[in-house]
């Protein structure tokens, strides 16, 4: 019995999770993650679906990751080696395209061809966008108060964050206000004239989203984006050596080495709770686990609604659950190649080929396929992001072949008349259809196609509603407000029952953030 | 040259006639100059056929400021004649049964029942949160927004005490209205909603003026806004003047003739002195210069710093932050004489005495939004129709009607041409044939017809881009960032020149809460010297 004690539980080994486990081992607490499949990283792992080539099958590209978590678990040491990704080709229908490359004169060079005067714009605009994203960093290694709340404590936070705030002076702390409140669109119609770059930046707006580009709020998503830091360079994205599994295997690894046990193919059926308390689990198969804290890594309609009983939750919480935005709107598409793409408008093997494909040529193009989606259809012409990590990691595919990446918005969850294997074909079609046009060759060379739709990450994943983010990023459900006020900071209303998932702040993306803040407020508690 | 003025207000509208009496009031020797030849700005009443006599533009008025409403009391003895309809909302169906909003919450929830039981069971709750939320608003509303960067001491004391009256909420009522602040009208009504009429007449106030669907945040603010100073228990009120809204305009103008105002009009402002930094006088335009201690301008801040003012006289950054407010104009409106009543499918007249709002379900409404978004007429636009002479029969002859429609979405910037007489008339034609969808009658019983475009709303009342509210009323342009983040207090970079109208905290609507606020802060300085 005493041998089967853990100071700690953590369900689900995703990123967060496993963070969390690795911070609470450190501390030397006797840690076990409970993980449902067979495999570590929730989404972010690499699979290899068609023979010999290897499928970051959800979670593609890692740029959030926190540095200090990087350092701190000495994740390089544990086999992180990340690989930049370092330009962005827009194809454009009339046969031109928009690039942006690593090399700062050749990117000023390609806006210069398309207006002087964003090319002027584009440095002053990176400039303030470093500049907000540094005075956002703070906030998001920050436990979020409670604004409701008299305690000292809270009010500290809080006069801290007034004080942050004002200490920006108006050139960072009112277009930071903007952008919390704007929409991608009209925040960079500020700046920019080209439509291929504002519709390409203001897409990482929209990523995971189920907005437009025109909705309010997506400005503060495009921030969320900006702070990509790779090495300590702001907005450089990049892939995980070995695909994004990788990620995920390091930090296991790490966890492992601090002393946590980790168990696959371990089904946490429901919490233990007893008087009030959380007790431990029960896993599918029957069997309980105890230890005197627990702490979950899945999203919160899942963590609050799925693994407790409801009667062990206030009515009031578990309204503000149900109410907790979760819509999932994208979908991936996973290709092995025969060879590799050629882009129309870059015909041939460049180092285009090494970097992000986006189709975003316009934001109108983006708003109509926002437009399907609200009404229940997905994208006919969709948003999409495309990788080809075989590019910068050989060994992804087989010699000579390829893996390409596909990510796909919007395809929402809710589809009218729901998911089925028929709907999921046709989604891929329209995509590999849309991609089409600018890969002439793009259908030739494909030998095998994987579609993931929203439905189908939730049941794989456990992601609900196919959200990738564990919950939307709108304003009402950031910061102090997720998932659902007061419980925001990792705490809930069952005493020694914590949340460490995305669904906490400051959530989405592979940051680890939220595991390393909850793994902090635990051991604070312990 | 005569003695300067005090004061010179740009501008008779209500905030500018508001702000002029108030410093009137206050012992200051104030002109108030109206470019056209009647005072109200767009709130005039209009003869638009022989007998026929409607709100031209705007025609409900928002919950007055209190001290408006004193100060007319006491100078002239007069309250507004104030028309409050009940049932305040008639929202129609193409086939099926109309929802009937009404003052009265209880006799709202058993309306609502035969849509939705559930619905109808919620309904007071809902009430309930719209009201504190509206009253936490209310109290935001009669302050000057803080400077974030410089907080003074009595702002700090003023937010505290807002702080406080937000506390007395609860914690829970508390998070729950500032999770509503940034909210979809969508998000909102969906968790407390099945109903689609119901969802969509109430998601209608959501997105008035707003150049967004409500499935865009900040569209719940919007619905709270059209709350606030309303009268409690009740949802969509919207109140008319017995006469018209022009009735309100004079009354305003008397007041302030009677505080000791000088209006004149006809008197068209092309230029704001400034000498050395100061707004020292303006120039009309039949080249009269006229001089006055302070400067203050009704008309919205685009108008006020990029016409009037030299932009030389402003730092370039400030131009900027100015070029970049949204204006956006989405509405437009359509004014018809009638020869008898619009045969609605309704079993007392009286019914379609408050608003009629085509707004059978969010989709629709988003639709209509999806139409402007790519810059064209919706197809199926939203209405906002009231029929004033159901309630005031002096407003048409015997028997005849008038009605008076806002329409919802008409953008200013068509995708395809401009607004010329063909797309306006285009514009008329889509209204009536949506409205005669609901009212078979209508097409045939229309006499006259009067349709004004954004176009026409920016032309004939001096409003930017036809924007109602003198600015978008987004979240990014509210607060201490309306009209611009570091100007909301109603001064700008110019010294001695103010603004006092929608485009400053609290926005549009007709409250006067604008101009009584700049008000204020105009005799702070004043009293400072």
């Amino acid at each position: 019995m005493a041998a089967n004690r853990y100071d700690a539980v953590v369900i689900g080994g995703g990123h967060n999770g496993l963070v969390a486990a690795a911070y609470l081992a450190r501390a030397g607490k006797k840690v076990l993650v409970l993980e449902r499949r067979h495999l570590v990283g929730g989404s972010a792992v690499t699979e290899e679906i068609y023979p010999g080539f290897k499928y970051s099958v959800c979670s593609y590209v890692v740029s959030l990751l926190r540095p200090e978590i990087i350092r701190e678990l000495d994740l390089s040491a544990h086999g992180l080696d990340l690989l930049p990704l370092e330009s962005t080709v827009t194809p454009l229908p009339n046969g031109d395209y928009l690039a942006r490359w690593a090399d700062h004169d050749q990117t000023r060079r390609e806006l210069y061809r398309h207006s002087p005067r964003d090319a002027e714009a584009y440095d002053e605009f990176g400039t303030l966008m470093y500049h907000l994203a540094f005075a956002v960093k703070p906030i998001l290694s920050m436990v979020p108060p409670d604004p409701t709340s008299l305690s000292p404590a809270d009010l500290r936070s809080l006069l801290k964050l007034a004080n942050h705030f004002r200490g920006l002076g108006e050139e960072k702390l009112y277009p930071l206000i903007k952008l919390m409140t704007m929409s991608s669109a009209d925040y960079l119609d500020e700046w920019f004239e080209t439509e291929a770059l504002k519709a390409t930046m203001s897409a990482s707006g929209v990523i995971g989203t189920f907005l437009g580009p025109r909705s309010p709020g997506t400005a503060y998503v495009l921030l969320h984006h900006y702070m990509g830091e790779i090495d300590g360079a702001f907005r450089a994205w990049g892939f995980a050596k070995g695909g994004t599994g990788s990620v995920s295997e390091a930090i296991a690894s790490a966890a492992r080495g601090l002393g946590a046990e980790i168990r696959t193919e371990a089904s946490v059926a429901r919490v233990i709770i007893e008087n009030g308390r959380a007790a431990g689990v029960a896993l599918e198969s029957g069997e309980e686990i105890r230890a005197n804290v627990v702490v979950s890594g899945v999203d919160p309609r899942l963590t609050f609604l799925g693994l407790i009983e409801p009667d062990e939750l206030p009515s009031e919480f578990v309204q503000a659950i149900k109410r907790f935005r979760i819509r999932g709107s994208s979908g991936k598409v996973n290709l092995a190649l025969d060879a590799l793409p050629n882009l129309a408008c870059l015909p041939g093997v460049g180092p285009h080929l090494r970097g992000a494909v986006s189709i975003s040529p316009s934001i109108e193009y983006l708003e109509r396929a926002y437009d399907d989606a609200k009404y229940g259809s997905f994208s006919r012409h969709p948003y999409m992001d495309i990788v080809l990590p075989s590019m910068i990691d050989p060994d992804m595919a087989p010699p000579g072949k390829h893996v390409m990446s596909i990510f796909v918005q919007y395809a929402p969850y809710e589809l009218n008349g729901g998911w089925n294997d028929a709907q999921r074909e046709e989604f891929g079609d329209a995509v590999i259809d849309t991609l089409s046009e600018y890969m002439p060759n793009l259908k030739e060379i494909i030998l095998h196609r994987q579609v993931l739709t929203p439905w189908d990450m939730e049941r794989d994943f456990g992601l609900t509603e196919g959200n990738i983010f564990h919950g939307e990023l709108s304003l009402h459900q950031l910061f102090f407000m997720r998932p659902a006020a007061p419980w925001t900071d990792y705490h809930t209303p069952i005493k020694d029952f914590y949340q460490c998932g995305s669904g906490t702040h400051p959530g989405g993306g592979i940051s680890g953030a939220s595991g390393r803040l909850a793994a902090l407020t635990m051991l604070e508690d312990m | 040259m005569s003695r300067p003025y005090d004061a010179i207000v740009i501008g008779a509208g209500h905030n500018g006639l508001t702000t002029a009496a108030r410093l009137a009031k206050a012992g200051l020797r104030v002109l108030a100059l109206e470019g056209r030849d009647t005072v109200g700005g767009a709130l005039v009443t209009e003869e638009i056929h022989p007998g026929f006599k409607v709100d031209a533009a705007c025609h409900q008025i928002g919950a007055l400021h209190p001290g408006v409403v004193g100060d007319l009391d006491q100078a002239l003895g007069v309250t507004p004649d104030i028309v409050r309809s009940d049932p305040v909302v008639f929202a129609p169906l193409i086939d099926g049964h109309p929802l009937l909003l009404w003052r009265d919450p209880i006799a709202t929830a058993e309306a609502i029942a035969t849509f939705s039981k559930r619905d109808a069971e919620s309904w007071s709750a809902f009430v309930e949160l719209i009201s504190k939320a509206a009253g936490l608003l209310e109290a935001a509303y009669e302050r000057t927004p803080p400077d974030l960067l410089s907080v003074d001491a009595s702002d700090l004391w003023s937010l505290v005490r807002l702080g406080g009256r937000a506390r007395r909420l609860g914690k829970r009522d508390m998070m729950e209205v500032a999770r509503l602040l940034t909210m979809t009208a969508v998000e909102l009504l969906d968790e407390w909603f099945e109903n689609d009429l119901l969802k969509g007449t109430l998601g209608a106030t959501g997105v008035t003026g707003m150049f967004q669907g409500p499935m865009a945040a900040g569209t719940a603010y919007m619905l709270l806004h059209n709350h606030v100073g309303t009268e409690n228990g009740t949802v969509r009120s919207a109140d008319r003047v017995r006469g018209g809204v022009g009735v309100l305009s004079h009354a305003l103008r008397d007041l302030a003739r009677s505080c000791g105002v000088e209006i004149r009009t006809n008197a068209r402002v092309t230029r704001i002195t400034v000498k050395d930094g100061r707004a020292i006088g303006v120039v009309l335009a039949n080249g009269d210069e006229l001089e006055a201690e302070r400067v203050i301008s009704n008309a919205d801040p685009r108008r006020t710093f990029l016409d009037l003012v030299d932009p030389l006289d402003l730092a370039p950054r400030f131009v900027r932050q100015v070029q970049n407010i949204k204006y956006r104009g989405a509405c437009a409106k359509v004014n018809l004489a009638l020869d008898t009543l619009p045969s609605f499918a309704v079993s007392d007249p009286a019914l379609l005495g408050g608003v009629v709002s085509i707004s059978p379900s969010l989709d629709y409404l988003e639709r209509a939004y999806d139409d402007a978004k790519y810059g064209d007429i919706s197809r199926e636009p939203y209405l906002e129709a009231v029929i004033p002479s159901l309630a005031d029969p002096s407003l048409a002859p015997d028997g005849k009607h008038v009605m008076s429609i806002l329409v919802q979405y008409a953008p200013y910037h068509l995708n395809d041409g401009t607004w010329d007489e063909s797309r306006t008339s285009e514009l008329g034609d889509r209204v009536v044939k949506t409205l005669a969808q609901y009212a078979p009658n209508l097409e045939q019983i229309v006499l006259a017809r009067h349709v004004l475009s954004p176009r026409d709303l920016e032309t004939d009342f001096g409003l930017t881009e036809g924007n109602i509210y003198h600015g978008e009323m987004t979240l990014d342009q509210l607060f201490f960032m309306r009209p611009v983040p570091g100007w909301a207090r109603y001064r700008t970079p110019i010294e001695n020149l103010y603004l006092c109208g929608a485009g400053t905290h609290p926005g549009g609507g007709v409250t006067g809460r604008p101009g009584y606020n700049a008000a204020r802060e105009i005799l702070k300085d004043v009293k400072r010297g």
